[in-house]
């Protein structure tokens, strides 16, 4: 992806393009999954399930748990998939539902007396930290680095919002339950705040 | 502040997911899991979440292992207790609250422990995963015993044929 400004109007060209795309692809298997095609829900959760891996993982849920949280969300899709008519209803109800059910695995959890799980970068406790898993890359480590030192929010928001493409921002961090303008057509403040650190370390740049 | 989006936002993006999908990417059989879950004709569902899961640790044997696994939904809880066996079988008794002599039904996928096929429609059904029935007595007790290890979804059906099936998320036994 280049940074070069002359090169805006092609890329947001190339980006639309490539949503509409994607739009139009989910749009066919959502038509084949509520005609009871089970081709077309299979195609669905190729497209969708590492969104929604991410959007539980965001949730400061372990690895076992998200899965099932994941799990839970598709089945519960079943029942609602004749209410759902668009590629972006589909993708905002996913979203909010994984999140609704991570609500409900951390809230039993902390009823429990147990400890949350480790951070939200955190896997088994047998593998390798994150840290390790970076690798040498300077521009890898700047990144992970910055993206550390947001709150909480900001890193949820922006690990989901990176995954979708730029129609679906808005209806995303509104299934994420961020303010309004958080992202969207405009940079919010989570984004603003790691761009403006990103820029001021000379061992990142944007391309 | 709220300025329009942009290249850099755009390579920062891109860049973030990249470096999640490697530091943090989903289980390697996620989507397989999610697609034998789903394999359902029955649209008439109730999901039962999964609830408490206690490993008890090896039994009286070393080859013993038992773990106690609660599934609830709006109407029903599901305890299950699965036993594996040194002869390679598992055993599940489960319970059912409240208690009702309602139809079990334990949905195996289809291929050998591991599930190495891989295939879109294992367990579904039109494929040859296996589906193993049984009734709960009264006082909601079910069993199924010598059953293969892999990876199993339990529905349990209403009595008089219609009405809500509740389904559980996939388990690997």
């Amino acid at each position: 992806m280049s940074a070069g400004a002359g090169r805006r109007g092609a890329t947001t060209g190339s980006d639309v393009e490539v949503a509409s795309d994607r739009h139009d692809r989910l749009a066919r298997c959502l038509e084949r999954a509520r005609a009871g095609d089970h081709g077309g829900i299979d195609a669905i959760v190729n497209e969708l399930n590492p969104l929604l891996w991410h959007v539980a993982r965001s949730q400061t849920l372990a690895s076992d748990e998200a899965a099932d949280v994941v799990q839970t969300t598709w089945l519960e899709l079943l029942r609602r998939l004749h209410d759902i008519r668009s590629p972006r209803a589909l993708t905002a109800w996913l979203v909010s539902t994984t999140r609704r059910e991570a609500w409900r695995v951390n809230a039993r959890r902390r009823r429990d007396g147990a400890a949350d799980p480790a951070g939200l970068d955190m896997v088994a406790e047998d593998a390798p930290s994150p840290d390790e898993r970076l690798g040498a890359d300077e521009r890898d480590r700047a990144l992970w680095r910055h993206y550390r030192r947001l709150d909480e929010r900001c890193r949820a928001l922006l690990r989901v919002v990176a995954l979708v493409e730029r129609p679906d921002y808005d209806d995303v961090a509104t299934a994420l339950e961020m303010p309004r303008g958080s992202i969207g057509p405009t940079r919010g403040r989570c984004l603003d705040k790691l761009r403006a650190m990103l820029l001021a370390d000379p061992t990142w740049s944007a391309s | 502040m709220n300025e329009f989006l942009d290249d850099v936002d755009a390579a920062i993006l891109g860049h973030l997911a990249r470096l999640h999908a490697r530091l943090d990417p989903p289980p390697a059989d996620l989507n397989d899991r999610v697609r034998f879950a789903i394999a359902l004709e029955n649209i008439d569902l109730e999901v039962a979440r999964l609830g408490e899961e206690l490993l008890v640790g090896s039994g009286a044997r070393a080859a013993e292992r038992v773990s106690t696994v609660t599934f609830e939904s709006a109407s029903l809880t599901i305890m299950v207790t699965v036993t594996a066996s040194a002869a390679g079988t598992v055993r599940l008794d489960g319970w059912l609250a409240p208690a009702a002599p309602l139809r079990v039904e334990l949905r195996l996928r289809a291929g050998g422990p591991g599930g190495t096929g891989g295939g879109a429609v294992d367990g579904g059904p039109a494929s040859g995963g296996e589906v193993l029935s049984v009734t709960a007595d009264e006082v909601g007790r079910f069993v199924f015993d010598g059953v293969r290890p892999g990876l199993a979804q339990l529905l349990v059906h209403p009595i008089a044929g219609g009405g809500t099936t509740v389904v559980t998320p996939s388990l690997s036994l």
